[in-house]
């Protein structure tokens, strides 16, 4: 089959590779129906989360047909369409039982990595790195999808694929960050990155009952979408602008009650502070740059919610904590439990509450995956979100992209 | 003003600490640290939450036959008599070269406890697994104390598996942990991937990957 490779920092490939075969008996193997390219995929095109191996598939949002089951597969069947979560949960553990499925004990093959670096381990992840459990991922004409009984969601109406995709992590990831700021009905929530897990948080902020929302970006056609969605928008990379002032005047000088990071550990400044960052990383003795939770942990009003959806992966420099204690704040993170949210936001997508595909602007070929993760990093051609059609020869995915993709002349 | 304390482990006014009696983590309320590496013996405890009862996990623990499904590199365990079995196991992951021991059960209290140690062979060693109720009904804590020689097991199994044998014990604890909650051992080894180049392959060894992944109840397909 074809997939898509790391070979190396800033650098992606499409191969030929073998094709999956079930290993374990509760696996799964997925014919690849649709899959996309995250945010969190650039921390691996960049070199910033550890024990990458040339060679690895990328990609963990995905769905597809099951294609085949093991012996104690119950609930699937060939034939099935389903929807995959990003993160995998073997359902018996104590964090399963618990519903803290990110934090599943049974699915990291490679548990002691992620031990020595946190402690204890969190859940296998697809194609995230080996410390997350060394999976294949999903952008690929096939996955094995472990613990099938567990994770995949059916889509049983005829929803087409691109409505459902984001299921499988940014539109539930984008809800957990709202329900982890703690919104009361009229609060004012702001969110920093319009991305699509910014996109998802700010459209889920309402949905949870926020007065306002204010959303930070710098890229035109982000914030964009934000105003469309009734958020107000603050351009950070404008020079008469300083956020956190920004974020004062808008709410009567009290602060925000709940800020949401959902730009993470490459958070981008102009500022002197990202040339220190930029700096200490380059030379290893800082792994991130928390750039925007430095900035939130200094808006959030006086016992205000912090929700942190964006990735941090090791040693952060200069966090204002004092300001968290001295305000008394309340932090709320980590990788999405998946498992919780995906039925109740299917739910929503077939109401017609919400349709999570006004967010794509490039449907591409896996051939075309490797200059796209370039486009996907420097944020050109006014992306908002890539999906690929595993199947797609090039003249096809070209015919497929909708007609709103001209939006703001693209292409 | 210099403040002088005196050192930590100086405590004039503590009562003498009871002593630990095998894998125990505390005793009369008293927590209890592993032993300390000696003399050329090595210690390793280890600790896991399971959902299941003590008697569930004992039976397994128990089940002599059943022990190459989950724990790493061991090809077989053969019962030689009431409380002896003789073992065998892989120590190069490129070869079949093995080594051999027969092990004795020194205490077999089912539903609680089993300790064992070896009786010959080329491995010295002795271990105890106790099975405790959590708090709350919350599963079971099953608790490993290992202590092994530096001997040919030892050294074999660092040079040619990559695997520290400390490491070994946690490993095997968190595998029949897996098996047991879930029925199966999670493995990535068999899935397909682009060339690894060089550099990749060596990833592989400093990341423990190239140590095959105890069958559990695979259904194939792995390389
Ligand atoms: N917690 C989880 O389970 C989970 C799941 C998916 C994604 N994520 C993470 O969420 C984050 C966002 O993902 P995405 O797909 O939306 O990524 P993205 O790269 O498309 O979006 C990030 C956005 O942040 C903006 N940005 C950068 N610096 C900023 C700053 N200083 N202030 C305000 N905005 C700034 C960028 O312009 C961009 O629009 C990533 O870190 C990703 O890894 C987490
Ligand atoms: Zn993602
Ligand atoms: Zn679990």
């Amino acid at each position: 089959m074809k997939a898509v490779c790391w070979m190396g920092k800033g650098n992606v490939e499409t191969l030929s590779v073998p094709d999956p075969v079930l290993l374990n008996p509760h696996d799964a193997i997925l014919k690849i129906t649709r899959t996309a390219i995250c945010g969190s995929d650039l921390h691996l095109y960049d070199g910033f989360i550890p024990t990458m191996e040339a060679g690895d598939i990328l990609g963990h949002e995905f769905m597809g047909i099951v294609e085949e089951v093991g012996p104690a597969v119950t609930n699937l069947k060939r034939g099935d369409r389903v929807v995959v979560p990003f993160t995998i949960a073997c359902g018996s553990c104590a964090f399963c039982k618990k519903k803290i499925w990110s934090a599943c004990d049974n699915t990291n093959p490679n548990a002691q990595l992620m031990e020595k670096a946190y402690g204890y381990s969190g859940s296998g992840l697809f194609g995230y790195s080996h410390m997350m459990g060394g999976y294949a991922g999903g952008q690929a004409q096939y996955a094995r999808v472990p613990f099938a009984n567990v994770g995949p969601l059916k889509i049983e109406s005829d929803l087409p694929d691109e409505k459902v995709l984001f299921l499988s992590d940014i539109f539930p990831t984008g809800y957990m960050a709202a329900e982890n700021a703690q919104i009361q009905a009229g609060d004012t929530v702001a969110v920093w990155g319009c991305g699509p897990v910014g996109q998802f948080a700010i459209a889920s902020a309402f949905m949870l009952g926020a007065g306002r929302v204010i959303a930070i970006d710098r890229i035109p056609e982000r914030l964009a979408l934000a105003r469309g969605l009734g958020a107000i928008t603050v351009d950070y990379s404008e020079k008469d602008v300083d956020v956190l002032t920004a974020l004062k005047d808008l709410t009567g000088g009290t602060g925000p009650d709940g800020c949401i990071d959902a730009v993470g550990l490459e958070a981008h400044s102009n500022e002197l502070q990202g040339f220190y960052d930029g700096v200490k990383t380059a030379l290893m003795l800082e792994t991130d740059r928390p750039i925007v939770l430095r900035q939130a942990i200094q808006a959030v009003r006086k016992g205000g919610t912090l929700s942190i959806p964006g990735v941090y992966g090791g040693l952060l420099d200069k966090v204002p904590f004092g300001a968290a204690f001295g305000k008394g704040i309340t932090m709320k993170m980590g990788q999405t439990n998946m498992h919780t949210y995906m039925k109740p936001l299917l739910e929503r997508i077939e109401k017609g509450q919400i349709d999570p595909s006004y967010l794509i602007s490039h449907r591409i070929t896996l051939d075309d995956a490797p200059a796209m993760y370039k486009v996907w990093r420097d944020k050109e051609q006014q992306v908002t979100k890539i999906v690929i059609d595993p199947w797609a020869t090039a003249v096809q995915a070209d015919a497929s992209r909708d007609p709103r993709v001209a939006r703001g002349g693209v292409q | 003003m210099a403040v002088t304390s005196s050192t930590l482990t100086e405590k004039p006014h503590a009562a003498e600490l009871p002593r630990a009696e095998g894998a125990s983590v505390m005793v009369d309320g008293w927590y209890m640290p592993p032993p300390e590496d000696k003399d050329g013996r090595l210690w390793q405890r280890t600790t896991a939450l399971v959902q299941a009862e003590p008697v569930e996990l004992y039976e397994a623990w128990r089940d002599l036959r059943s022990i190459p499904l989950w724990q790493e590199q061991v090809v077989s365990v053969t019962e030689t008599g009431a409380s002896t079995s003789h073992w065998v196991m892989r120590t190069d992951t490129s070869s079949d070269k093995t080594v051999e021991w027969d092990s004795e059960i020194l205490a077999d209290e089912p539903g609680k406890r089993i300790a064992w140690r070896t009786i010959g062979g080329d491995v010295d060693q002795a271990g105890e697994v106790i099975f405790e109720p959590a708090p709350k009904g919350n599963g079971t804590f099953v608790t490993v104390l290992q202590e092994f020689k530096m001997g040919k097991l030892a050294s074999m199994w660092e040079t040619f598996v990559g695997r520290n044998p400390k490491q070994a014990v946690i490993e095997n604890l968190r595998h029949f942990k897996a098996f047991a909650e879930t029925g199966e051992i999670p493995r990535t080894q068999g899935q397909p991937h682009g060339p690894r180049g060089t550099v990749g392959d060596m990833k592989k060894g400093m990341y423990g990957e190239k140590i095959p992944t105890p069958p559990g109840s695979s259904v194939g397909g792995v390389s």
